[in-house]
């Protein structure tokens, strides 16, 4: 209501604004009652886009299937040759530019107490001299950089479930950048637009590259699972985010009969069948737990009927 | 009384070993089901037992279908002829009205046809289909690489859980029928020893206690 009201004003002002001044014209004069108005009406303006902007924050969370596998590094192999970021920039994007390479390789120099002087930062305080290599970890949902892209443009790859950015939708904004908790996005400053780890369709080029037989390409497992659970629950997200998350995560459980009916007839007609991890069959249990008390009554009253009609 | 050689050895071993699984597997699947994986912890015992048990259940019931194929005491004793299908109604009202009236069991075990009629059906089921197939979805969820995708792809692991489940209930269903059923014998534990021994004991002269066939 308040944003078409304004809408209409705005266009009330344009009207009379016109004879006076040129809409485009270079140099405008512009008087204070007009200063004002404008001024006022931008604040209104900017102030009703707000929420609307805001909208943004709340959309659902990006759900993923997990990479199918990633590429890690074996720091005691390694010798910081920097062949793989060759590779990785020569097949991708057909220059040697290991500064956008996606395989990031670097020697933790010590260089003081903030680390080494570089983009990245050091281990702990003093950097240890040891050569790292970083590649994207292929996270699991929520995704960091795939969340934050207001352009959608970080999507799955054909092969291989690697995310990787989609050139047509990047706009170049940089935000994956900073989301990424590991810093792997890279950019490319002549394109303009962010790049990143894609596993190269299965078979990564740096893996072929390395000559020391450090890098692997191995499937994606979720080890996470292996560290002992944390006391307190540290990732807090806001409730109208963690709604998407409750929806999958369950303890484990069900909802009703018409979900598995809804699924079954998914199969039939074929296509996408309603995702089973929505639901985990509790009306199997409920059965169950039926039909295994019934089962030794039965068997009891069959026991105590024998006994009582021989006497 | 006469003493009839029903169980071969490694069938008594065989079945006793899977009895173990199955105990395990019902006890810690229970626990598993009840407080769900996640909130168990990845180093409960619970979830290693449940998964060792299963491998092992998973060589018990490959042994026992190569056993019975090469022993041909599938096609011998689980094969169900045509006089079957009337024993089948007979064994039911036996074992439903005759029982209580002091019949005798219309079947008699011997070396050559150990299983009356619907013993042969819930052995046969159970050995030939709820078996295999508990033991082909619990293997999908070891996460074997090559399965891994397709079961992401086609997005199953809903269904391999509820197939699980409800088979495990099925098993547990027939466990406690199979568990009564086997103090049905001359006395409450013949069927026991005889699993033990290998000889079954029975009544020689029609009148003295009824030996009633396990189902």
């Amino acid at each position: 209501m308040a944003k078409r009201g304004t809408m209409g004003r705005h266009g009330e002002k344009k009207e009379s604004l016109e004879p006076d001044v040129g809409w485009f014209s270079l140099n405008p004069t512009c008087s204070r009652r007009q200063t004002l108005k404008w001024g006022g009406l931008s604040v209104i303006g900017i102030s009703v886009l707000g929420p609307v902007l805001a909208q943004g924050a709340t959309r659902p969370l990006i759900i993923m299937e997990p990479a199918l596998g990633l590429v890690v590094a074996d720091p005691m192999k390694c010798v910081g040759c920097g062949r793989c970021e060759l590779a990785c920039t020569e097949f991708n994007d057909g220059k040697a530019a290991p500064a956008m390479s996606r395989i990031k390789v670097g020697r933790n120099l010590h260089f003081g107490p903030d680390g080494v002087s570089a983009w990245r930062e050091g281990q702990g305080n003093w950097g240890n001299g040891l050569v790292v290599q970083d590649l994207c970890k292929q996270c699991p949902h929520p995704v960091p950089c795939a969340n934050i892209c207001p352009e959608d443009a970080i999507v799955l790859a054909p092969s291989g479930n690697a995310r990787m950015v989609d050139p047509d939708k990047c706009t170049g904004c940089k935000i994956c950048l900073r989301a990424c908790p590991w810093e792997m996005i890279s950019f490319d400053p002549d394109s303009r637009k962010a790049t990143k780890c894609h596993l190269c369709n299965g078979k990564p080029k740096c893996v072929a590259a390395c000559p020391a037989q450090s890098l692997s390409y191995v499937p994606w497992r979720d080890l996470t699972a292996r560290v002992p659970p944390r006391l307190k629950n540290t990732v807090q997200l806001p409730s109208e985010r963690s709604v998407a998350c409750r929806q999958c995560h369950l303890p484990g459980q069900t909802k009703n009969v018409s979900q598995g009916i809804e699924m079954f007839q998914g199969w039939v007609k074929g296509g996408r069948p309603l995702s089973a991890r929505e639901f985990g069959f509790k009306w199997i249990d409920l059965a169950g737990s039926i039909l295994l008390p019934l089962a030794v009554v039965s068997v009891v009253a069959h026991a105590v009927l024998r006994k009582v009609v021989k006497r | 009384m006469k003493r009839i050689y029903l169980h071969p050895l490694p069938l008594r071993i065989w079945h006793w070993v899977n009895a173990l699984l199955v105990i395990l597997l019902i006890i810690t699947g229970i626990q598993l089901r009840i407080s769900g994986v996640p909130s168990l912890g990845p180093r409960h015992p619970a979830l290693w037992v449940h998964k060792y048990a299963g491998w092992a259940m998973a060589a018990s019931c490959v042994f026992w279908i190569v056993y019975s194929l090469v022993s041909r005491n599938l096609s011998r004793q689980y094969a169900v002829r045509r006089r079957d299908l009337k024993g089948i109604f007979r064994q039911a009202k036996f074992y439903l009205i005759s029982i209580f009236q002091g019949e005798e069991n219309p079947f008699r075990a011997t070396p050559e046809e150990k299983f009356n009629p619907l013993q042969k059906l819930a052995y046969g089921a159970i050995m030939c289909i709820f078996t295999p197939i508990l033991v082909v979805t619990g293997l999908l969820f070891n996460d074997i690489l090559f399965f891994r995708k397709y079961i992401l792809l086609w997005d199953v692991v809903g269904a391999l859980n509820a197939i699980h489940v409800m088979g495990a209930y099925v098993f547990a269903l027939y466990l406690v029928v199979h568990i009564y059923m086997a103090t049905l014998g001359r006395t409450a534990s013949s069927h026991l020893k005889a699993m033990i021994v290998g000889y079954e004991e029975e009544a020689d002269e029609p009148g003295e206690e009824v030996g009633q066939g396990i189902s």
